[in-house]
């Protein structure tokens, strides 16, 4: 089979996102050396721009503000990209935005569809096979989509991000007549940016710093901070920091917030609660910075270390930003 | 406000995971099934919005297995007003798109201003269902919602948590909203209002009805082939150290040197 593969890509700032590159990634080794890669943007010609050198051979692209990007209009224009290329595979990077498109575009144009994938291989004419993480990490399945069409949301940063490599691509202009007069009454009003140098946001980051209550008050967890800064890291809290209010919701790893899966997860002063094992148990390497030799974290992590959270964390952060070549600070 | 909420039976979060003898799926033996995770903030945030809008009704709908009647009468024991069972096809199925199709199907002929599911389930975290309902019913969809507002009789507004910030939203009715949280903690049923529940009328729509609408577009196109528990964690390699300037030492050489993981 020689399939086009299409990736619906994301920029930001004039750069592909990373998500989008791990997409284009995937989409290479599906495609083969015989198949080929395809681009769907919203982005306009900024989007444009940053898509060319990674070498698509067609880019189908629509300018809508994001004040207007719902994900039905999202999916009407990527589903009509879809059939003009006659894509098999549409792709998409594992952000709020493609998953939010992914079942409404899997309906639009009559495919099967996953999201969360780590893994994707073509195994037939028409039959795709994906692994995903399933119940917070604790298991994993394999799931057969069949059909000619297969629409894949990815999990982030289970895979490599592409290159660029070079390409003119042919581009075709998307018409916005296709989008559903329904979607015109909903609008994004604001939007309030991640804090800028607060370093990378949660689902974004490969490696998590997280605290709980054993940072013991509010005035301890800049020692969390200062440890994901030089690590380059974001920073995460237990759902007992939040409550109490030393750190805003937003911060809360667990079931009742959010799921991260970075490369690695370090909790300080976390009892491994289920409901928050629930929320990290995925990330690749653990480790558990705690004073109770028998917290349940230490079943979870893959390194422990049983001590005040309060005298390791500078040391840990010294050492890091030596080994980095850091400045001390 | 006419508010569905749609709502799936998953495992308890305690629960001891295995697969099935043919090792394709979860084996449901043994294990209990609940309104649980984001479809249980979906029901709190569905209740209070009818408290908050006078002349309300929330309508809980299910897909899937038998066991969606025990999840639609703890909805019903929290506050639901009325409850459907969708049946799914008697082999079973997983694919959320099919359930998609069965739960718009069913829908057609369910009054629905606000159409509110989870943002995922807890069990499979899909996530495909809310968007694929609407675009089945022909109406926006909106996932990882926070902060869920009326503004008025035809509107809502809302929050987004992204990667790039958070976004408000304004959003017309009708729409199907895929909550992350809603304003509170679940509440718990009161003892007498499970009892109750327990004689509740549950409709139901049968699978060969649903079959029967859907036609072609009956039969899953997404199977579970394998599933697979990892092998267990085996505890922590903890290091041991004098001093914290020791610990930090070897950390950092471990997660350089065996991990890899070391930016
Ligand atoms: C419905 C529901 C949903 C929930 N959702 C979430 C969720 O999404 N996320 C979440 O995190 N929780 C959630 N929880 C709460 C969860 O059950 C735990 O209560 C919570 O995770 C505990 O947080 P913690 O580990 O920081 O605190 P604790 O359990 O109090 O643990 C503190 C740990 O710090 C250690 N410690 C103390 N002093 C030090 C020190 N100086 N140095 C190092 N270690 C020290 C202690 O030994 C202990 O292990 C939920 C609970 C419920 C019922």
């Amino acid at each position: 089979m020689t399939p086009t593969v299409l990736v619906l890509a994301e920029a930001s700032g004039g750069l592909l996102t990373g998500p989008t590159k791990e997409a284009i990634g995937v989409a290479r080794t599906l495609a083969g050396p015989d198949g080929s890669l395809a681009a769907v943007t919203m982005g306009g010609p900024s989007a444009l721009e940053a898509l060319a050198p990674f070498g698509p051979k067609e880019v189908w692209v629509a300018d809508v503000p994001p004040e207007a990007a719902t994900s039905g209009a999202v999916a009407a224009l990527a589903a009509h990209a879809a059939d003009e290329s006659r894509a098999a595979i549409v792709l998409l990077g594992g952000t709020t935005f493609g998953r939010d498109v992914t079942g409404r575009l899997a309906v639009r144009w009559g495919a099967a569809a996953a999201t969360g994938a780590t893994e994707v291989a073509i195994a037939g004419p028409e039959e795709v096979h994906v692994r995903r993480p399933v119940f917070g990490g604790r298991a994993t399945e394999m799931r057969r989509l069949v059909g000619p069409r297969t629409v894949i949301a990815l999990r982030p940063h289970a895979f490599a991000e592409a290159a660029a490599s070079a390409g003119t691509p042919t581009v075709h202009v998307l018409d916005r007549s296709v989008i559903p007069a329904t979607e015109g009454a909903a609008r994004r009003r604001s939007l309030d940016p991640a804090e800028p140098g607060s370093g990378p946001s949660l689902s974004d980051a490969t490696i998590v710093v997280s605290g709980g209550r054993g940072m013991r008050a509010a005035e301890n967890f800049h020692l969390i901070e200062e440890l994901a800064q030089s690590l380059g890291a974001a920073v995460g809290a237990s759902r007992a920091v939040t409550d109490a209010g030393w750190r805003p919701t937003s911060f809360q790893i667990g079931q009742t917030g959010r799921a991260v899966s970075p490369q690695l997860y370090i909790a300080v002063g976390i009892s491994g609660a289920i409901q928050h094992v629930v929320g990290m148990v995925s990330s690749r390497t653990i480790v558990a910075i705690n004073t109770d030799a028998s917290a349940p974290i230490f079943k979870v992590a893959d390194y422990g270390l049983v001590g005040d959270a309060l005298t390791i964390l500078p040391a840990l952060t010294r050492e890091v930003r030596k080994v980095r070549g850091l400045p001390a600070n | 406000m006419e508010i569905v909420v749609l709502i799936k039976p998953i495992p308890e979060a305690e629960s001891r995971l295995r697969a099935t003898p043919d090792g394709r799926g979860l084996e449901p033996e043994g294990v209990k099934f609940v309104l649980a995770g984001y479809d249980e903030s979906a029901v709190e945030q569905a209740l209070l919005l009818k408290e908050s809008l006078p002349g309300s009704r929330v309508h809980a709908v299910s897909f899937g297995p038998a066991r969606c009647e025990e999840t639609l009468r703890a909805a019903i024991a929290l506050g639901a007003d009325r409850a459907t069972w969708v049946e799914g096809p008697p082999e079973g199925s997983d694919d959320p798109v099919l359930a998609a199709r069965a739960l718009a199907a069913a829908l057609q002929t369910v009054p629905h201003d606000l159409v509110l599911g989870g943002k995922q389930a807890g069990d499979d975290e899909e996530g495909i269902v809310p968007g694929a309902v609407a675009e089945l019913l022909g109406i926006p969809s909106f996932g990882y919602v926070t902060d869920l507002r009326s503004s008025g009789p035809s509107g809502l507004t809302f929050l987004r948590p992204t990667e790039a910030g958070v976004e408000r939203w304004e959003a017309p009715l009708p729409c199907v909203v895929g909550l992350q949280q809603a304003w509170n903690d679940p509440r718990s049923a009161k003892l007498p209002n499970i009892l109750k529940s327990r004689k509740a009328p549950i409709l139901k729509v049968d699978w060969p009805t649903t079959s029967k609408a859907l036609a072609l577009e009956a039969k899953p196109r997404s199977i579970g082939e394998k599933f697979e528990l990892p092998a267990p964690r085996t505890g922590a390699k903890m290091i041991e150290f004098k001093t914290p300037e020791e610990a930090a030492e070897k950390l950092v050489r471990l997660l350089r040197e065996e991990a890899k993981v070391f930016p």
